[in-house]
């Protein structure tokens, strides 16, 4: 019984949200690879729906471009959620490991990408009064990906569904704490860079004379 | 300022190769024309209007010979050596009789000439019920198109409002309210007037916030017309807030919001009166045009389209402020020239408030500013008068002007075919004009050729006229190719259906595939 090759197992878990991730972690599947390349597609998604959505709906300021904010709003926030999640997990006692939280969080954005990626193609197929249809599909996405995420982490974790809900809550919190812990470091940083260079300033103009 | 154009010109990188054209042309300019692209942000652009010459009072032909005959002259003396030229000039006017009307105020006195510059009608003093009586530093000058020409003069510092016959014969004396309305705590120091149809007194005087002082054909203080809104601020807001929870009398201690009043305005053949706020502090109602009851027509355009002087992105620097609107005058063809007092530009809109030019700049050579104060047109020409260069400079429609403005007027009048050669020429001359893009646009989808058209839409970057011409192009391909298509699949789903039930009654065999994902692996 379910003997699924680990492509296969993506699309079980997709369409079977309530037990997809059960039978993963049951089968001890899921691959590295395949959730590297959906985070990957996740990244492409989104300068997609930013540059590439039809005209008649966004236009985006196409003087300067800059791929650092796509690049922090797909792997920076995956990896992220990744980590924090996996600290807190400790906490509760959640038994998914790094890899596994891994994996199953990237499964779990699959509905969004796909239903983003449709949304950005029909953009350019219809026009403003039909902007319904692109919202309505990339609604489903959004719901559908939800709900296989509190699932995946529920089945990653072992936990119930209280303890999942609080669980995401608090790495949300987690993020936020991390975000700023790296803005407050990267400023300390400058800030002893500053000073080493005023040194170096200081003594080079005191030797010249 | 010129700095800031150059390099928002040098972003726009698309377009170099239509700028370095450009140059050549601009060269003789004493500033950068520039406009402004979809985002706001200044791109280099054909002069619209060419400076042509600077008038000082010496170079008003009679004003010197009169001054000398008048009785006690003397060359030595500093008063009467400044009456041979304009000194603070405050308002300019020009007449249904193409009288150009100079309001000199620190010579106290209303000059007339023609539009070559000849002196017509020398003021200094009024006659009031048979007595001389003089101005002092009078800032608003207006002649009334409907009734024989009479003068208005607002006598400010004798916070007075004259209305005087073309002899100097003062007809009535409009002074500060004795209304309840009007508090009379404040002073009266009236700074410019106009008159509508039927003969109603517009005046704004400087402390008044509420609006513009209006009286009736007999002198009658009627009511404010046409006071700004406060603009929502976030404290605005708060108070507003504050308030609704408040008991009356925390209301009564509570400070009051106060719009700021309007500086200036002019009124045009329809009776619509066109006012320009100068004060820096505020984003609302900076240019309104508000018909006789009041309202403001401009608010119900689109508040995102309709922006007056510099854009923000122009002033975001140490070394730009932003535009201070001093003056407002209203073209031939409805075109609004808007005076910015602090960097001497005159923005030109077309009537629905489109950016068509801006002209000018500050500095001392021809054509910028050092104090620029109120501005006239007339025809083809633009006359902005500078208050501390004490004179007109006079600017003329350049070929571009006249091109872009022919354009303007056949579009606005929805004649969008017989616009396209037009724009066309305004591309070919500036690639930077947005608005020919559109304008090419519009006509090139009444031909209905919506592919083309949503290229110079794109360009353009006007997303809901894209929007309605992808829409029609759709529709084009729909039409032309929905049929076909339809008859395609029903013709394969009737084949497959034939093959189907051939396979199943064993008459023949399809081959088995085996497709490299259907694979079952372990």
């Amino acid at each position: 019984m379910l003997d699924l090759t680990q492509g296969q197992f993506v699309k079980h878990v997709v369409t079977h949200p309530f037990e997809g991730f059960e039978d993963l972690r049951w089968k001890k599947s899921g691959s590295m690879a395949i959730a590297t390349v959906i985070v990957f597609i996740l990244f492409i998604q989104q300068l997609a729906y930013n540059r590439l959505y039809g005209f008649q709906y966004y236009v985006s300021y196409d003087k300067v471009f800059n791929i650092i904010p796509y690049i922090f709003r797909s792997f920076g926030l995956f990896l992220l959620y990744v980590v924090c999640n996996w600290a807190m997990c400790t906490l509760f006692d959640g038994e998914g490991s790094l890899k596994n939280i891994y994996i199953v969080t990237a499964y779990s954005l699959i509905p969004y990408i796909a239903a983003y990626l449709i949304g950005t193609l029909l953009s350019h197929f219809l026009i403003k009064d039909e902007y319904v249809f692109i919202q309505v599909i990339e609604y489903i996405g959004l719901g559908w990906t939800v709900i296989l995420f509190i699932s995946a982490m529920k089945a990653v974790h072992q936990f119930s569904f209280i303890k999942t809900i609080l669980l995401i809550l608090l790495t949300l919190v987690a993020m936020v704490l991390c975000i700023f812990l790296l803005v407050l470091l990267l400023t300390l940083f400058q800030q002893v860079l500053i000073f080493i260079f005023t040194i170096y300033t200081e003594l080079s103009y005191r030797l010249r004379v | 300022m010129k700095s800031f154009i150059k390099r928002a010109a040098a972003l726009a990188g698309a377009t170099v190769v239509t700028m370095s054209l450009a140059a050549n042309v601009l060269a003789r300019e004493s500033y950068d024309p520039y406009s402004y692209d979809r985002w706001g942000d200044a791109v280099s652009s054909q002069a619209g209007y060419v400076a042509e010459e600077f008038i000082d009072g010496q170079l008003i032909n009679g004003l010197y010979e009169k001054v000398e005959s008048m009785e006690g002259f003397d060359y030595d003396e500093e008063e009467w050596k400044q009456k041979l030229s304009l000194k603070e000039p405050a308002d300019l006017f020009i007449s249904y009789e193409d009288y150009l009307y100079i309001c000199d105020k620190g010579n106290n006195r209303i000059i007339a000439t023609d539009l070559d510059f000849n002196m017509v009608r020398y003021l200094d003093t009024f006659y009031l019920d048979g007595q001389e009586t003089t101005l002092n530093a009078p800032q608003g000058v207006f002649v009334d198109p409907y009734n024989d020409h009479e003068l208005y003069v607002c006598d400010t510092e004798n916070s007075r409002v004259l209305r005087c016959d073309k002899e100097g014969n003062v007809l009535q004396v409009f002074t500060k309210p004795t209304s309840e309305i009007y508090s009379q705590d404040l002073t009266y120091k009236p700074e410019k007037v106009v008159v509508d149809k039927a003969g109603n007194v517009y005046v704004v005087v400087g402390s008044v916030t509420k609006g513009a002082v209006m009286y009736d054909r007999s002198g009658e203080f009627l009511g404010f017309f046409g006071a700004n809104r406060v603009e929502a601020t976030a404290e605005i807001i708060m108070n507003a807030f504050w308030n609704k929870i408040a008991t009356e009398e925390q209301q009564a201690r509570s400070v009051r919001a106060t719009a700021i009043g309007f500086d200036n305005f002019d009124i045009d053949d329809m009776g619509f009166i066109y006012t320009v706020t100068q004060s820096s502090d505020v984003d609302t109602d900076t240019v309104k045009k508000v018909n006789p009851e009041g309202v403001n027509i401009l608010s119900t355009l689109n508040p995102e389209d309709v922006t007056f002087g510099d854009h923000s992105p122009a002033y975001w620097s140490i070394y730009t402020k932003q535009s201070a609107l001093v003056d407002i005058d209203i073209g031939p063809n409805g075109e609004l020239n808007i005076l910015d007092f602090n960097h001497g530009r005159v923005f030109q809109y077309d009537k629905l408030a489109n950016l068509m030019f801006v002209i000018g700049g500050s500095g001392n050579q021809l054509g910028t500013f050092l104090s620029a104060t109120a501005i006239e047109s007339h025809d083809d020409m633009i006359y902005v008068l500078d208050s501390r260069k004490n004179g007109i400079t006079t600017f003329r429609r350049s070929d571009f002007g006249e091109i872009v403005t022919n354009a303007t007027n056949l579009y606005n009048e929805g004649y969008y075919n017989e616009s396209y050669q037009p724009w066309r020429e305004v591309v070919k001359r500036d690639g930077n004009y947005r608005r020919a893009y559109i304008g090419i646009g519009n006509a090139l989808m009444q031909k209905e050729q919506y592919k083309e058209a949503m290229k110079y839409f794109k360009v353009a970057i006007s997303r809901d006229r894209y929007n309605k011409a992808f829409e029609g192009w759709r529709d084009q391909i729909l039409q032309k190719w929905l049929t076909p298509v339809v008859v395609c699949i029903i013709i394969i789903a009737i084949i497959s259906a034939i093959i189907k039930a051939l396979v199943k009654r064993g008459i023949i065999k399809l081959p088995k595939i085996q497709w490299p994902w259907k694979r079952r692996g372990a």
